[in-house]
């Protein structure tokens, strides 16, 4: 089974919990207009970012 | 070192991989970078091999971005689940017999004072729980007596991750395992008690869930290793694998260690403190 995970932009609020989370580098940055972007082919699926984000604006599937 | 060393020339910058071109120009070397810029510089530890949710590797990163100076930094490491990270990442880093650690750090400190010694070098010990509390806690606590200047930081994931969940030291009394089915039968050892009464300048205990408090906890123990003494930071990094939990609970049962037996908890001496605030350090 392959999972990644989606950053909703809309609901982001670029709070950053979801990076200091996530135990593989590189995999979400902090873009220019203050939200975060996701990496999917470095993700490994584990969840601990969509588990922090206090605004449900990050999606494994 | 200066940043001459790793910047290409440019006749060869087209054959190196897109990675390392990234590492020279967005990655943390010559500045200063914390737990706080996370997400806007490239980080120097790359894609490892840990499972998904893993407590070591996010220890291990939080640690990797806290570094005051990662060029200047070496690291020292002892095979487990520790190991790995460190292996992908843009650090000297050496590796030892299992448990030596600490005598091998003490030995690379000493020569690096006398080679380089305008510098600030700074050893660094990474390893998990097995390497300190268990094989190494003889040359562990030695290198604390004779106040070696190394930074000695323990991912502790209560149990041997690598070799499918044996018991360690510093599981916690009870706990069923892999290969503890009857539960352990004794208490978790006081390796931050120990540390506190050994000669340790500076000793703190976080979790992964407070990843401010562990910026902070790296940091100063780096710069207090640097003039004082010995430093230790003693971090809970819960093992998704073999602690039988979902991987997307990793930091939520971190923080309910948090209020239970693995509250925060930070040891100065006068000392290391009267240096952090002439120097102005944070």
């Amino acid at each position: 089974m392959y999972v990644k995970v989606r950053v909703d932009e809309d609901k982001c609020i670029g709070c950053k919990l979801c990076i200091l989370a996530c135990p593989d580098p590189n995999v979400l940055t902090y873009t220019e207009n203050k939200k975060v972007s996701a990496d999917e082919n470095r993700c490994k699926g584990c969840g601990l970012c969509v588990a922090n984000c206090p605004k449900d604006a990050l999606v494994i599937s | 070192m200066s940043n001459k060393i790793i910047t290409p020339v440019e006749e060869f910058a087209d054959l190196l991989p897109d990675e390392y071109k990234e590492l020279i120009n967005k990655g943390p070397f010559f500045k200063t970078k914390g737990i706080e810029d996370l997400g806007t510089f490239k980080e120097i530890i790359d894609e490892h091999p840990h499972c998904a949710g893993c407590g070591v590797a996010l220890g291990v990163r939080l640690t990797a971005a806290a570094l005051p100076s990662p060029e200047d930094t070496l690291i020292i490491g002892t095979p487990g689940c520790s190991f790995f990270g460190l292996s992908q990442a843009a650090l000297n880093y050496s590796t030892t017999a299992f448990g030596n650690q600490n005598a091998v750090a003490s030995g690379l400190k000493r020569m690096l004072t006398i080679r380089y010694p305008e510098q600030n070098k700074d050893v660094v010990v990474l390893v998990g729980d097995g390497g300190i509390a268990d094989i190494g806690l003889d040359l562990t606590l030695h290198s604390w007596f004779r106040r070696e200047k190394i930074t000695t930081i323990m991912v502790d994931n209560e149990v041997y991750g690598n070799t499918g969940g044996q018991e360690s030291g510093m599981s916690t009394q009870g706990k069923v395992l892999n290969m503890a089915p009857k539960g352990k039968l004794f208490p978790k050892l006081p390796v931050f008690d120990m540390a506190k009464i050994s000669g340790c300048a500076y000793a703190v205990r976080v979790t992964v869930a407070s990843p401010q408090k562990v910026g902070r906890a790296v940091r100063k123990a780096i710069l207090i290793a640097r003039e004082i003494g010995p430093t230790y930071v003693q971090i809970y990094t819960p093992c998704p694998t073999n602690l039988k939990f979902p991987p997307n609970q990793t930091v939520k049962i971190a923080k309910e260690a948090e209020k239970d037996y693995y509250a925060y908890e930070e040891f100065i001496t006068a000392e290391a403190q009267d240096y952090l605030d002439k120097n102005n350090l944070k």
